[in-house]
């Protein structure tokens, strides 16, 4: 780096480092966050019909009745269904081990003899075992999805699935509501939030009190000898918590276990007897599953990776399986996605559309050989659809429809291929090789009386398609490119090197440049500085524990009105008491106490994060007193905005014609924000989608821009005065454009942003004038100590207005204000808008800041100073710091959320978080573009008329 | 005796105090604070888990008269000012630096609300006498001294390292005891005040060892610059 730098080159490194840091974000985001090609909608009769020649319109099924669905169903897969009920018991965090031992091996005999009945089901061959290997997160919540879809959720449809933690995905519980399915629920409340509405009879239990092994249970046991006389149900199911919870307290030795399992056992028993052995005669076939969501770890947690943890159960009770010795009946792998396509065929439903999972091999013993290899089809012919989607067209346009239907493809014949090549042309090799055995034994079947030599073989070829495929659906939505992943932290870690270097190398010119008084190292690294940079440390480190990251806005606060005491202390030290007091310490006190207390309401309005949201804060207080007291708090916070903003700008320039127009038109704005709040914010929250609320929102935006663009175009050309020298012409300007910028901007959110929220839009104003004031009567703190506190306080107010870190908080409701038609991206600004406002609102205060530095420099400098080089020193550098600060917090999370990606929390905690971060890196993008551009834009005007003066004299 | 015959010792020097002394003195505050805590585990069965404002307004209490009898010994000018005059002025320092201190307490975030307000109360008493208690003792009322012993931190003599040192160690203590609060680990000492409490103890107790040092190692710089 060489000891000159000059402004241009300076624009163009900062440029690419941005760009840089753009790209590496984008590759990473793209890495991390896969979006999976997924089929929307819901499995219909199309599924019964082959992939490739599907060319019938889909008939509108919903209307059908239930039971005629349920016959078409059955008619068109030909399957007859042996089963009428299900009983679906879900014991949480139950490892395969305990039940069906390791490697061959019989559980330990602890576990053995806590579970006699379950045992001799599956000694005598009544029961099958299965290892059913669960994907990561081991958590409740996507296992369930995940055996009822089939399909392995990605982040990115969980976080656009805003406020619902609803299962809207084609599921099985969805199918066997459409053929008229009778549900009930017993357990664990995450059924009824994953599907509300849907049980005919639920019982929720929290899943809260870990401490509680009993009462947890026993409130889903004690409704089940009534269950099991009713006979108005088809699926029943039981979802028992309290093994998870003694997993919790005392791990996989707890002494709790060994009666736990017995209880379960019971449980078993008591089922399979009143359920399955006395009402097998007179009325249809019950079948009971027996599964775990989860394993546990030694010290019975989970969430992670482990076999211990992905180590979940799969137990068929009931199927007439002719399997008779015990390892038979234990010693069987399958994936925890195969329970959505097993159960989906034994109850003649279509399989969901997004499922992965294959047939358990094993479960259809009982069916007869041509419905096996139909069962085997359908599973092939959904994989195949689900392939279709995010392979190329291309692959498959060597085969026609009538290629598997006849079994005559032509250039293939009839022969079977090894398959080799790509993964992609081996898969469908493989289908094909499966549909030409199967037309062939179709073929045979009639003739021939020795087919089951060609059974077996279609029989081979459909499991191995089947393995194969669903193998590598299942790897495209879970694997993570590691090159992309690499390239784009390394693209990012590059970018915050550079911005660092371009700001240390300006650091240097800015304070230890000849014309600077003071540049003694005590002055460059104060306390204040130790405690800015202090801060970032913790910021960094404290991302890794998830409870910070929910509770960030304690540490911003914190750190906040620390850094405010931090300035009470300078300012008290630096009076002279055998002086006096002076009327200058005692304004700058004044204002750090404005600060202080404008900074701890802000702190009380929202008491947000996750563990503490119900304590009581000033907005619930509000509310609770009533509505007409936010009303209030809105008028007041209203007027004062408007009054102290207009203050503000006539403070500068009170006899400037532009002024008083730009003044003018804020107070229009004004009423008619308040007008717009009185007449059509009735209810509380509800913003009415009335025409004329529409039409006086377009006018407030338009009046809005209108006046902060025009006054920024304009008033650099108005603003001559030949008393003054140069600077301090551009910086009265620039002052007054900044509050013109900051006053326009709080009047845009006392419109979208709740009425509650008003009131911190008023002491984020006043936190702002404060500190200009501060900074305009020189506190001896340095300009980047400022700048870098700016931006804390900013994330701070972030905060205050209600955000968190969870997606729950974004505010929806006013994205739609002064929005006639839908508009997805229109809306989409506004809400990034409503969620930055308090970090933008800071962000345009640089240019008032600016301004105040430049009109304090003019006094001291000399008057003809190169423009390049004031656009450096006086611009450059107070951008630089908050692209530095952003690019070092941007990058340090990067790292921990790669560094956390097997994280219990990553997709509950960890990526919202990582969404906020990217979307606060957009947010400092937009605001230093607005702040450089206005200050070289009035920087440039004021030098060319000053010039042309010149001149002209 | 022994005590009140050492104290004498330590008037008689006329504002200055040895190392020795200044243990003495910490290790009486220690003691106290130490009998503090018995007293509200033993005799009252609380402790500040179960009930943070009765065990803070004992531990207070009991650390206030033997903080206020030690500094007003130490005072400033002994003979223009009487030693009643200096308890006197320590109990109106006890009560203006605990207002201080919970307006320091506040504006960092303690929470105000109903059930909060005799926990802070009482935490900002215990913190005015490990603050404000000893320096008006001692310096009493004069901002001056104020200003040069606190904010621009050049304390002249031990007694003055006595006072600045462990003040300023309770109050960076409390700010790092509340940094567990946020967390959600559900234990009962995450309250407020209670791991303030502990750290600002921590603090203080650490900020008297650090002014021992102090004082033993300048008094070493001051014999060698003799020397």
């Amino acid at each position: 780096m060489s000891t000159e730098m000059t402004c241009t080159r300076l624009t163009i490194l900062t440029v690419a480092g941005i760009f840089l840091q753009i790209i590496g974000l984008s590759i990473f985001v793209f890495g991390f966050f896969p979006v999976k090609p997924t089929l929307s909608g819901v499995s219909g009769s199309e599924s019964y019909r082959h992939p490739l020649c599907d060319s019938s319109p889909n008939t509108n099924e919903s209307e059908i009745h239930p039971e005629k669905l349920r016959l078409l169903y059955e008619e068109l897969s030909s399957i007859t269904s042996r089963y009428d009920r299900l009983i679906l018991m879900v014991i949480d965090g139950l490892p395969a081990e305990f039940v069906l031992g390791k490697d061959g091996q019989p559980p330990l005999r602890v576990w053995k003899e806590s579970m006699p009945y379950t045992q001799s089901l599956l000694a005598n061959g009544d029961a099958i075992g299965y290892h059913a290997k669960a994907a990561p997160p081991t958590v409740t919540m996507p296992r369930l999805k995940a055996m009822v879809s089939g399909a392995i959720g990605g982040f990115l449809d969980v976080a656009f699935n805003f406020n619902t933690q609803a299962l809207l995905d084609d599921n099985l519980l969805g199918q066997f509501l459409r053929i008229g399915w009778k549900m009930v629920m017993l357990g664990d409340e995450t059924w009824i939030k994953l599907f509300p509405g849907l049980f005919m009879r639920h019982d929720g239990v929290s899943s809260f009190f870990v401490k509680d092994t009993v009462q947890v249970d026993k409130n889903v046991s004690r409704h089940l000898p009534n269950e099991l006389n009713n006979d108005d149900w088809n699926l029943l199911i039981l979802h028992y918590l309290g093994l998870d919870h003694v997993g919790h307290t005392g791990g996989r030795n707890s002494p709790l276990m060994a009666s736990k399992l017995k209880e379960m056992d019971d449980i078993v028993r008591t089922m399979h007897l009143r359920a399955l052995v006395d009402r097998s005669h007179d009325q249809g076939r019950t079948l009971l599953i027996v599964v775990s969501d989860h394993g546990m770890t030694e010290n019975g947690n989970h969430g992670g990776s482990s076999y211990e943890e992905t180590d979940s159960l799969m137990l068929f009770i009931g199927l007439s399986s002719n399997i008779s010795d015990y390892a038979g009946a234990t010693n069987n792998l399958a994936f925890q996605v195969d329970l959505t396509p097993t159960l989906a065929l034994l109850f003649g439903v279509p399989i969901p559309k997004n499922n992965v999972g294959v047939l358990v091999p094993g479960t259809l013993n009982s069916l007869r050989d041509f419905e096996q290899l139909r069962a085997l089809e359908l599973n092939s012919w959904q994989l195949l659809r689900l392939m279709q989607a995010q392979l190329p067209s291309s692959l498959f346009g060597s085969f026609s429809c009538n290629c598997f239907l006849e079994g005559t493809c032509e250039g293939f014949g009839s022969d079977i291929s090894d398959c080799s090549g790509d993964k992609e042309k081996q898969l469908i090799c493989l289908f094909r090789n499966a549909a030409v055995l199967h037309v062939l034994w179709k073929s045979k079947k009639l003739t021939e009386s020795s087919a089951v030599e060609d059974f077996n073989r279609a029989l081979d070829a459909y499991n191995t398609f089947l393995k194969t495929a669903s193998e590598w659906l299942a790897s495209k939505t879970t694997e993570k490119p590691v090159l992309l992943l690499g390239l784009g932290v390394s693209a990012m870690l590059l970018s915050c090197v550079v911005c660092v270097t371009l700001f240390l190398s300006l650091f240097k010119e800015v304070y230890n440049g000849p014309k600077d008084q003071i540049c003694s190292l005590s002055y460059l690294l104060n306390l204040e500085g130790l405690f800015i940079l202090a801060v970032l440390l913790i910021l960094v480190i404290s991302m890794g524990s998830s409870s910070m990251v929910e509770e960030e806005h304690y540490i911003w606060h914190f750190m906040v009105s620390t850094f405010y005491l931090l300035l009470l202390f300078k300012t008290v030290k630096s009076f002279s008491f055998s002086r006096g007091l002076n009327s200058l310490g005692e304004y700058k006190i004044g204002s750090i106490l404005l600060l202080l207390i404008s900074g701890r309401l802000l702190r009380g309005w929202h008491q947000g994060g996750v563990n503490w949201t119900s304590f009581p804060d000033i907005s619930k207080w509000l509310e609770q007193a009533g509505g007409s007291y936010v009303k209030w708090v809105q008028l007041i916070s209203s007027f004062l905005v408007i009054g102290l903003g207009v203050f503000t700008l006539f403070r500068t320039g009170w006899k400037r014609k532009s002024v008083r127009i730009q003044a003018f038109g804020f107070s229009i704005c004004g009423f008619l924000i308040l007008l717009h709040a009185g007449i059509y914010q009735d209810g509380m929250f509800e913003v009415s989608t009335d025409n004329g609320a529409t039409v006086t929102a377009k006018v407030i935006y338009l009046l809005l821009s209108v006046s902060a663009v025009g006054g920024a175009l304009v008033l650099p050309w108005s603003m001559q005065n030949k008393d003054k020298s140069f600077l301090a012409v551009a910086g009265d300007c620039l002052y007054l454009i900044g509050s013109a910028y900051v006053l326009c901007w709080c009047l845009l959110q006392l419109l979208l942003q709740q009425p509650i929220n008003s009131g911190s839009i008023l002491l984020l104003l006043i936190q702002i004038l404060a500190v200009s004031c501060l900074s305009s009567k020189d506190v001896h703190v340095n300009g980047w100590i400022e700048i870098a506190a700016l931006y804390y306080m900013g994330m701070a107010g972030h905060f205050a207005l209600g955000n968190s870190n969870t997606l729950a908080t974004i505010d929806v409701a006013g994205a739609f204000i002064g929005i006639s038609s839908h508009s997805t991206i229109l809306s989409g600004i506004l809400m990034f808008m409503i969620t930055y406002a308090s970090p933008l609102l800071f962000l345009l205060s640089l240019v008032m800041y600016i301004g105040g530095k430049l009109k304090n420099h003019s006094v001291l400098a000399h008057s003809d100073t190169d423009l390049g080089q004031l656009l450096k020193l006086k611009l450059g550098f107070p951008c630089l710091v908050p692209l530095c600060i952003n690019s070092i917090l941007l990058t340090a999370y990067t790292v921990v959320l790669l560094l956390m990606r097997n994280h219990l929390f990553v997709w509950s905690v960890f990526s919202p978080k990582y969404l906020y971060v990217c979307a606060t890196t957009v947010c400092t993008y937009v605001g230093v573009c607005i702040v450089a551009a206005t200050v070289a834009y009035t920087l440039s005007v004021t030098s060319f008329l000053t010039r042309k003066r010149h001149n002209n004299s | 005796m022994k005590e009140a015959k050492k104290k004498k010792l330590e008037t008689s020097i006329g504002g200055s105090i040895s190392a020795l002394g200044a243990s003495f003195v910490y290790s009486m505050t220690g003691l106290f604070l130490a009998v503090g805590f018995w007293v509200a585990r033993n005799k009252f069965s609380v402790d500040l888990v179960s009930d943070p404002s009765w065990t803070l307004f004992l531990l207070w209490s009991i650390e206030f008269p033997v903080v206020v009898i030690i500094y007003s010994f130490l005072r400033k000018d002994p003979q223009k000012c009487s030693c009643s005059k200096a308890v006197g002025r320590s109990i109106l320092g006890l009560i203006s630096g605990a207002f201080m201190n919970a307006l320091g307490a506040i504006a960092l975030g303690a929470p105000i609300g109903a059930q909060y307000i005799p926990k802070t109360i009482h935490w900002s008493f215990l913190m005015s006498v490990f603050t404000f208690v000893p320096a008006t003792a001692v310096l009493g009322a004069s901002l001056t001294d104020w200003h040069r012993v606190f904010a621009s931190m050049k304390p002249s003599g031990n007694i003055e390292y006595m006072i600045l040192v462990p003040a300023y160690g309770a109050v960076v203590g409390g700010w790092f005891g509340a940094w567990p609060m946020p967390l959600d680990w559900e234990r009962p000492w995450q309250e407020w005040p209670i791991c303030v409490c502990y750290g600002a103890i921590g603090g203080y107790i650490l900020g008297q060892i650090l002014s021992l040092c102090l004082i033993l190692f300048l008094r070493k710089d001051k014999n060698l610059k003799v020397a």
